[in-house]
């Protein structure tokens, strides 16, 4: 027979939560009736909350803080993105006006070139990423690029010459990290088989080892399925 | 504003009020410790500074959920460090094994350049307080209560670990409790 004893000396198990579940279930009710072992439980736990000082100390890398400071910045810069947003959306709109002239290797130079020089847009001196988006056998003559704001918080795609797909099916830029799949954009083409859109990642587009255009059911999907037309990597 | 000479609890309340500067001081005054936690958790440095980060992140998001009569900031902190530490081992399905995990030498170490002096020689001194403590401990007592601890091992866990009954697990166990409550008794 279980005695109050037996009880009691789950206790000190109990707080650093290594008791197996059935000792776990039986002291858990007993707690629930037990004022005086529910004081020695929070004795036991206010031990164990100080276990944490006694790990060996390591110093993470320098730029973890950086890294943080990132991290926080979207939910914070709900101000200066929306001003950066009309930026973007009035280069994208220079380029909706202009691209069925220009191959994606013009756009390409065109941004080596600066875009401040080309777009009525107040200029930048600092350069934006892009990364070369490369067809594959699903669109052998597609081509692309991701453009990325030099701090890698923003980002455009612009594709041309991809197949026009039929009403039930769009395209979806996948932003790629060690694996993991997260979807920047849904769209479909002109006739022309371009589009410029704007990239909405929950984080910073350079945190993203490479992008990815699939095609999935209309409105997208939550992972890829269907195949990839484009890609490129940083 | 002067971050530095503010308590722990202050600071909370401007990261509620979404100061970014405030998260930057309480990072600068603990991200050791977190990372020290998840590093001895996950054996990973790049695991650990994943952690750390979500730890902050947390913090940022988060801060209004702390409850100052429940428990001082840094220990919020670790315990949300150790638990994600844990669920990240866990989620790994690390196989059971008795992995070196270690406790700090107790020593006074050198205080970080650039931080409150106050807070940190406080932090400081509870650290050594705490590794002396623990430094007290027999070496198979220390072995156990470190799985238990940092890898979130339950009883079972450890005796097939360390190929050892059950029962002596969990006295070792109890008993390395029963002694560092009676040493650390005036912190609580």
């Amino acid at each position: 027979m279980t005695t109050h004893q037996d009880i009691e000396n789950l206790i000190p198990a109990y707080a650093l939560n290594c008791l197996d579940e059935d000792e776990a279930l039986l002291l858990a009710e007993h707690l629930a009736a037990c004022p005086a072992c529910r004081d020695e439980m929070l004795a036991y736990q206010r031990t164990v909350n100080q276990l944490a000082l006694a790990a060996p100390p390591t110093e993470p890398s320098p730029q973890l803080q950086q890294r943080l400071a990132r991290r926080i910045r979207p939910a914070n810069a709900a101000t200066s993105r929306q001003a950066a947003r009309s930026w973007w959306q009035t280069v994208l709109a220079g380029f909706k006006q202009s691209a069925p002239v220009w191959g994606a290797v013009a756009v390409v130079l065109l941004i080596g070139l600066g875009l401040a020089n080309v777009w009525p847009v107040t200029p930048t001196s600092q350069p934006m990423r892009v990364v070369s988006l490369a067809p594959t056998q699903a669109a052998p003559t597609a081509s692309g690029v991701m453009v990325v704001s030099s701090d890698g918080e923003y980002g455009a795609v612009i594709v041309e010459n991809l197949p026009h797909l039929p009403s039930d099916q769009q395209y979806q830029l996948w932003l790629i990290d060690d694996g993991q799949r997260t979807s920047g954009a849904i769209f479909s083409v002109d006739e022309h088989g371009y589009r410029a859109v704007q990239v909405e990642s929950p984080r910073y587009l350079i945190d993203y080892d490479g992008f990815g255009i699939t095609i999935e059911p209309a409105g997208g999907s939550p992972g890829p399925t269907g195949p990839k037309v484009l890609g490129g990597e940083f | 504003m002067d971050y530095s000479t503010l308590s722990d609890e202050a600071l909370l309340v401007l990261i509620a009020h979404q100061r970014d500067n405030a998260l930057h001081e309480l990072y600068s005054r603990y991200h050791r410790l977190v990372f020290s936690l998840a590093l001895n958790v996950v054996g990973e440095p790049a695991a650990a500074e994943e952690i750390t980060l979500d730890v902050f992140t947390r913090v940022w998001t988060r801060a209004d959920s702390y409850q100052p009569d429940r428990a001082q900031v840094s220990t919020w902190l670790t315990r949300i460090a150790r638990n994600h530490a844990i669920d990240t081992l866990r989620r790994r399905q690390a196989r059971i094994e008795s992995r070196t995990v270690g406790w700090a030498e107790a020593a006074l170490e050198a205080l970080p350049a650039a931080a409150d002096p106050a807070e940190t020689a406080h932090l400081a001194m509870q650290q050594h307080r705490v590794q002396a403590a623990v430094g007290q401990l027999p070496v198979d007592q220390k072995e156990v209560l470190a799985l238990a601890y940092f890898k979130g091992y339950t009883h079972s866990q450890i005796a097939e670990a360390l190929d050892l009954p059950l029962g002596t697990v969990k006295t070792r166990i109890r008993s390395a409790l029963q002694k560092l409550r009676q040493l650390l008794a005036d912190e609580q």
